[in-house]
């Protein structure tokens, strides 16, 4: 079977993002890669770059990587983690403006059908759309 | 005024330490109109860069703004890592060809902008760059004269106070709307710690 | 179950929702994802008077908001639209079963 595009969880709380990722995977499947990232450096609620990071290579795939959050600062430091990337995964990777278990259960449902990454992007963002 | 490698280096570490002292009140602040992380997530990035001390005084000065953006970005968490990365990240691309203090506002320029862009904000949103906005006007308007630091050191205050009677409508604060007003800002004051850190160590080297 | 219109042949079936509390976000995605295994353009609606949506699309599936009882339409066009049909009124009579997949 082709790649399919991988997703990644950002949320300022763990328990959230392991949450959201359990039900995607239990929903759409196990084809789809999922990963997630929640509270700071020092495990306290909050979001941290190099975690996100950690979550987008595990995620990988040549298809892309979309990523969805849930607060501010999870978005914030989404972007700054795409930034930090080599160049040439930079492209690949968007931040879905979406609600986080929503959108994630609908871009990975994309995904699944072998979708492109703006194809799942706008997925995802057709709640915020609508 | 010459930026000298060793002052730079101690420059940071004074405003590092500063950071770190305030992390109590900062984080008070903070637990008034946001989510109270602000001065541990500030106390943990700028640990990692007072660790990082004697690299970042051994570079040139384009690279010792990277590193700092860098160590920021990576280990501040909450949303203050990314934008006080971006400064100085983005400061230490504009060093490129420029020289301290000539080219210092457009420097400080082009960090501005960057958090400006990461934090899609602007002045007036009760947030950092309701300090680091009039600093920069500061900075441009007063470039060359003598009384320079004071200058600063005074558009930074009064800015910081101005935060007070703002409503936020950016960052976790915004969702208290009305009751964000009476604060001070937690992000204009670490600003405003760094930059009075800055303008007393240059001072005491002049 | 073969209609014929201006745009060519469709196949279309009817199933009725036997599923408990309806039409919600888990056989939503269960039908969205076995109809993106078909080529074939494939539509759905719960009511003679609602409107075709397309049912690759997770969004208008989820908002369909199917209650229990109600009866599906499904209809197809394309090369593979009788098999397409076929396996998405298995899905929807056998009550979302979970795949193997």
């Amino acid at each position: 079977m082709s790649d399919t595009v991988g997703i990644v969880i950002v949320s300022h709380s763990r328990d959230i993002a392991k949450g959201t990722a359990d039900m995607v995977r239990q929903m759409v499947g196990s084809e789809v890669k999922v990963a997630f990232c929640g509270g700071d450096p020092d495990g306290g609620l909050g979001t941290n770059v190099p975690g996100i990071i950690d979550a987008i290579n595990d995620a990988w795939s040549t298809k892309g990587v979309a990523i969805l959050v849930d607060l501010g600062g999870a978005e914030t430091n989404s972007e700054m983690a795409v930034e930090m990337l080599e160049p040439e995964r930079r492209k690949m990777v968007v931040v879905c403006n979406a609600p986080i278990v929503e959108g994630a259960v609908m871009a990975a449902t994309e995904a699944a059908g072998g979708s492109s990454l703006e194809q799942v992007r706008a997925v995802a963002e057709e709640l915020t759309a609508g | 005024m010459t930026l000298q490698p060793d002052t730079f280096k101690s420059l940071v570490k004074v405003a590092a330490e500063q950071v770190i002292a305030s992390a109590p009140e900062l984080t008070a602040l903070d637990q008034a109109i946001g989510d109270g992380d602000h001065g541990t997530n500030m106390k943990r990035g700028f640990e990692a860069v007072l660790s990082k001390l004697d690299t970042i005084g051994a570079q040139p000065l384009d690279e010792a703004f990277k590193t700092i953006g860098k160590t920021l970005v990576m280990t501040v968490g909450g949303a203050s890592g990314p934008l006080y990365g971006s400064f100085f990240l983005a400061a230490g691309e504009a060093l490129a060809g420029k020289k301290l203090p000539e080219d210092l506002a457009d420097v400080f320029g082009s960090g501005v902008n960057a958090v400006s862009a990461r934090g899609r904000s602007h002045a007036g949103e009760k947030t950092m760059l309701d300090v680091l906005v009039p600093v920069l006007e500061t900075l441009k308007a007063d470039a060359g004269r003598e009384d320079l630091i004071e200058r600063v050191r005074t558009a930074a205050s009064e800015a910081v106070a101005r935060t007070a009677p703002m409503q936020a409508t950016k960052g976790r604060a915004s969702f208290l709307g009305a009751r964000s007003v009476g604060h001070v800002d937690p992000g204009a004051k670490s600003s405003c710690l760094l930059l009075h850190a800055v303008c007393s160590t240059l001072e005491a080297r002049q | 179950m073969l209609e014929t219109s201006a745009d060519g042949p469709f196949v279309t079936g009817k199933v009725r929702l036997v599923h408990a509390v309806g039409m919600h976000a888990r056989p939503a995605v269960k039908l969205t994802k076995l109809a993106k295994r078909f080529q074939a353009q494939i539509s759905v609606r719960a009511s003679e008077a609602a409107d075709w949506i397309n049912a690759k699309s997770v969004a208008k599936v989820m908002a369909l908001r199917a209650p229990r009882d109600s009866i599906i339409e499904i209809k197809a066009h394309g090369d593979d639209a009788e098999a397409a049909v076929a396996a998405l009124i298995d899905l929807v009579a056998t009550d979302f079963p979970d795949a193997g997949s």
